[in-house]
């Protein structure tokens, strides 16, 4: 099986690996160490010492805080337990007006307010805009993603998941 | 474990229903298709089993390249909308071709269907006998998919099917053209062939020939294409019987299997590989206007579609595909019968990761679904009509390519995440052409649309369709020749894409004047009305996919064009469009679904659709934003309210300069604006939750949440629990 170099995995990721490089890398079979690498990669990147669990976005980790487990920005903003909807505790701009959406969205091809709205959700630490959900007024935050973390470690990657100590 | 009591030797012999039944009991009792535990053959002579494979995906592919030829329709010829695949006796799938891949299941419960019904006695199943099949409850995507199986025989034997597909792009429905978007029930979808067998002895009857001809506007596209399938499935009968002569009996039986088993694991594995368990959850909303509409059905509404996809992928690679909380069926052409969903999640699996040319049915066994019955996505009732059905599903396609998205960028193969599929707006029509006879017609150049953004880079500019790997928006000459249209512009449309740090694909549109035809209904389907069906993601947004169509009726285009004035070839100005400042006659823009009768004379631009972007936009390359303004996708204004882009063109070079540090500047004060324009997001749940319990909400959007609330106690439990409402509130 195939495996490359960190700084490899580091221009893939950021986008930066020529295409005919990437192709080969996309057609070949898949490196199983992957995870481990691109994790390296990310946690060289930021400034903080809580050891990334998993990315869930792309500024996003599931970082081992002591005991606890919790979402965390690359700016280093905490957002709280990965079990819980990190969006709640970001700031929020809703786009629910003709004016704001024709912003990003001139002439006719802004939607309709009254059955679509966009939510900005952006990192209280750096202003980052971290997702945007376009769904009808009323509709409940959508909790994007909560993963298996144990499954994942012990079954799939085949060793403990780390605890605080 | 349950005591294994089915054998393999009882898939071999006995009525064909009764093999299917120990087929599925095999596969319940050991977890493996057709209880194959070992890949034996591939195991004693992998070479050979490889060899195997290849000869028979390069026989459907090679049944499919020749048979293109015999059709009339630009729809295959041009944009390759068919397919062409081998089963076993029993109806799973071994290889497909390339092409509309959605079918890799459809066909398989075709053959199950008819194995159930009983078709082994009556009509019988024969050598040279030829079945067809295009209706949705038997098992389809929709009615213009229309099916051709022949059973393969060896020594007397049924040792497996042929089957093919052609997309038809006149179904004689209500409207001329393929998806009819007005129909309330089944009935106004035009031919529809429920699982027949059409001919005997390699020969279609005489009278299925008929048929097509009285009940068809332009019969020769359903006639052509048909002799094109039969002769790609003869094709394939001619090289079975070779490969059997080759390889033997036994083999060709045994290896077929592996083929399927193999699948099967290999795709719980690249799950395993490429995924990270857990919940994955991302709602499609969908819209479509009816009421009022001249030409809907009086029965037919208005519908605001919810779809909240829940995935759960195990940590044994399985995935649970869960639509609790889907709105119920309606009298409107937005529904989807389940061969369609459940064909939607294969075309969607070859683009992610079952791509290595190994696609069959193996992934069926992998991958479990809750599709509610009575919902849009499982009616209950073969009448309801499925004319709308890739408006409804490709949106929750989309949200599960978005979901896989997620997967992968979490696992770290970040250069896999691909926001692909959006709804494809195509022009149905039918009238007198410009021959002067009277036809009907579906121009599917929707077929080279833009994807939505990749991770690593931007989406695929105007060459991507959820529904065929092989975009192809075929010639503008050839439509022309077919339409009674001439092309003024086939283009990119400035400032119309998923925004994000990678932008989605280019989108075009497309405008036309209509050219020697006293009247040309027209019809837009496979489109949503007033909302974007799409999203981004990790701070990516939609991509603008809320129809409109620009009229302007009784032009003086070709007085204009005498005098060599400028006439409309893009968009323009949004806020001003091209169209309406450069010509004559009445201009108009219809948002959402268009449906009129057009004639010479008249001009009108239909836009085409692309999909969500990735990241926050104000961290995209200036350069590539450069680049942009340079190919007119996107203009010096939004460059600068969008991305934070300060740009000029520079006249002397006709090429765009970037002032790189007022660039710097504006970002850095957009990131602090963010900060004080928003607000706590737990803060305006607290106040939506006065609205909500207000029901100040509009009416489309309360009826929307109340028939998943019916539908799904356990979803209005979620509702109530999330805002925080009393536990009995309802709608």
């Amino acid at each position: 099986m195939p495996t490359y170099p960190k700084d490899v995995i580091a221009d893939l990721i950021d986008g930066k690996l020529p295409w005919e490089q990437t192709k080969r890398i996309q057609s070949s079979f898949k490196d199983t160490d992957r995870f481990d690498t691109y994790v390296q990669v990310l946690q060289e990147r930021v400034a903080w010492n809580e050891r990334i669990l998993l990315p869930i976005g792309e500024h996003l980790s599931i970082v081992q805080k002591g005991p606890d487990r919790i979402v965390k920005c690359d700016c280093g903003h905490e957002f709280g337990p990965y079990t819980e909807n990190w969006k709640l505790a970001a700031l929020l701009f809703v786009r629910d007006t003709e004016e704001l959406l024709q912003e990003l969205y001139p002439g006719s091809k802004a939607c309709d307010p009254s059955l679509q709205e966009i939510r900005e959700f952006i990192c209280p630490g750096c202003g980052t805009l971290l997702e945007v959900e376009a769904v009808p007024p009323g509709y409940p935050v959508t909790f994007d993603f909560l993963p298996d973390l144990e499954g994942f470690y012990e079954q799939i990657l085949g060793r403990p998941l780390p605890t605080g100590s | 474990m349950a005591v294994t009591t089915t054998t393999a030797a009882q898939l071999e012999a006995g009525p064909l229903k009764e093999r299917l039944r120990a087929a599925d009991r095999l596969f319940e009792e050991t977890g493996h298709y057709s209880g194959i535990k070992e890949l034996q053959l591939k195991s004693k002579d992998p070479l050979a089993y490889e060899s195997f494979h290849t000869r028979l995906l390069s026989m459907v592919i090679s049944a499919r390249e020749t048979s293109k030829k015999i059709s009339a329709s630009p729809g295959i010829r041009e944009v390759g909308e068919s397919v062409v695949a081998l089963y076993t006796p029993d109806g799973d799938s071994v290889v497909l071709s390339t092409g509309i891949v959605i079918h890799v299941h459809t066909m398989s419960r075709t053959l199950k269907w008819m194995i159930e019904h009983d078709y082994e006695d009556d009509p019988g199943i024969n050598p040279g006998d030829i079945f067809a099949n295009n209706d949705p409850f038997v098992a389809n995507v929709h009615p213009p998919d229309l099916m051709t199986l022949i059973p393969l025989h060896w020594e007397g034997e049924l040792i497996g099917w042929a089957g093919a597909v052609c997309h038809e792009i006149e179904t004689g429905g209500v409207v001329g053209g393929a998806n009819m978007g007005t129909t309330a029930e089944r009935f106004g979808n035009g031919l529809t062939v429920t699982a027949e067998k059409i001919g005997r002895d390699d020969t279609v009857n005489k009278d299925y020939w008929l048929r097509a001809e009285y009940n068809l506007r332009t019969p020769i596209y359903w006639i052509l294409d048909t002799k094109s399938m039969i002769s790609a499935c003869l094709d394939v009968r001619e090289r079975v019987g070779e490969i059997i002569a080759e390889y033997g009996l036994d083999y060709y039986k045994q290896a077929t299997r592996e083929l399927i088993e193999e699948s099967r694991r290999g795709h719980l594995e690249r799950m395993k590989i490429m995924t990270v368990p857990g919940r994955y959850r991302v709602p499609a909303i969908s819209c479509h206007l009816m009421d009022g509409k001249p030409g809907a059905s009086a029965v037919a509404h208005d519908v605001l579609l919810n779809a909240p996809l829940e995935i759960e992928i195990r940590t044994d690679g399985h995935m649970h595909v869960n639509l609790d909380g889907i709105g119920p069926q309606s009298w409107t052409p937005f529904n989807c019968a389940l061969a369609a969903t459940d064909g939607h999640l294969f075309v969607s699996l070859t683009q992610f990761m079952d791509y290595d040319g190994r696609v069959n049915d193996g992934a069926w066994y992998a991958v479990t679904f809750n599709i509610p019955t009575g919902s849009w996505a499982n009616p209950d009732s073969p009448l309801v009509s499925i004319g709308g059905i890739w408006s409804v599903m490709m949106p929750v396609f989309g949200a599960w390519m978005r979901a896989m998205s997620r997967a992968f960028l979490a696992r770290g193969f970040k250069e896999e995440v691909f926001l692909g599929m959006v709804t494809t707006p195509i022009f149905e029509g039918g009238g007198i052409n410009q021959y002067g006879m009277r036809s009907g017609v579906q121009n599917l150049e929707c077929a080279a649309q833009g994807s939505g953004a990749r991770a690593i880079m931007d989406g695929i500019d105007n060459a991507y369709v959820g529904w065929n790997p092989e975009s192809d928006m075929g010639n503008i000459e050839i439509w022309e020749q077919f339409l009674p249209i001439l092309y003024l512009g086939r283009r990119i449309v400035r400032d119309h894409v998923g925004w994000g740090k990678q932008r989605s694909g280019t989108t075009m549109s497309s405008i036309w004047y209509m050219h020697n035809t006293p009247m040309w209904l027209v019809m837009s389907t496979i489109h949503s009305d007033l909302v974007f069906d799409n999203a981004g993601i990790c701070g990516g947004y939609p991509a603008p996919t809320a129809k409109y169509t620009n009229t302007v009726s009784d032009s003086d285009l070709l007085e204009r064009a005498q005098k060599q004035l400028p006439l409309p070839h893009v968009e323009g100005d949004p806020r001003d469009p091209d169209m309406k400042r450069l010509l004559g006659g009445t201009f108009d823009v219809e948002k959402g679904f268009y449906h009129r009768p057009l004639k010479t004379g008249d001009v009108w631009q239909f836009f085409y659709n692309t999909s969500g972007g990735y990241g926050d936009p104000i961290e995209r390359d200036p350069e590539l934003v450069r680049q942009d303004l340079d190919n007119g996708v996107q203009s010096i204004g939004m460059a600068r309210v969008v991305n934070k882009v300060v740009a000029r063109l520079d006249e002397e070079s006709d090429v765009h300069i970037v002032d790189h540090e007022e660039t710097e500047k504006l970002r850095v004060a957009e990131r602090q604006g963010r900060k004080r324009r928003a607000r706590p997001a737990s803060e305006w749940v607290a106040e939506q939750r006065e609205r909500i319990a207000g029901r100040d909400l509009a009416p489309r959007v309360l009826r929307m949440l109340g028939e998943s609330f019916e539908m799904s106690e356990h979803w209005r439990r979620e509702y109530v629990e999330f805002w925080g409402l009393d536990d009995d509130f309802a709608l």
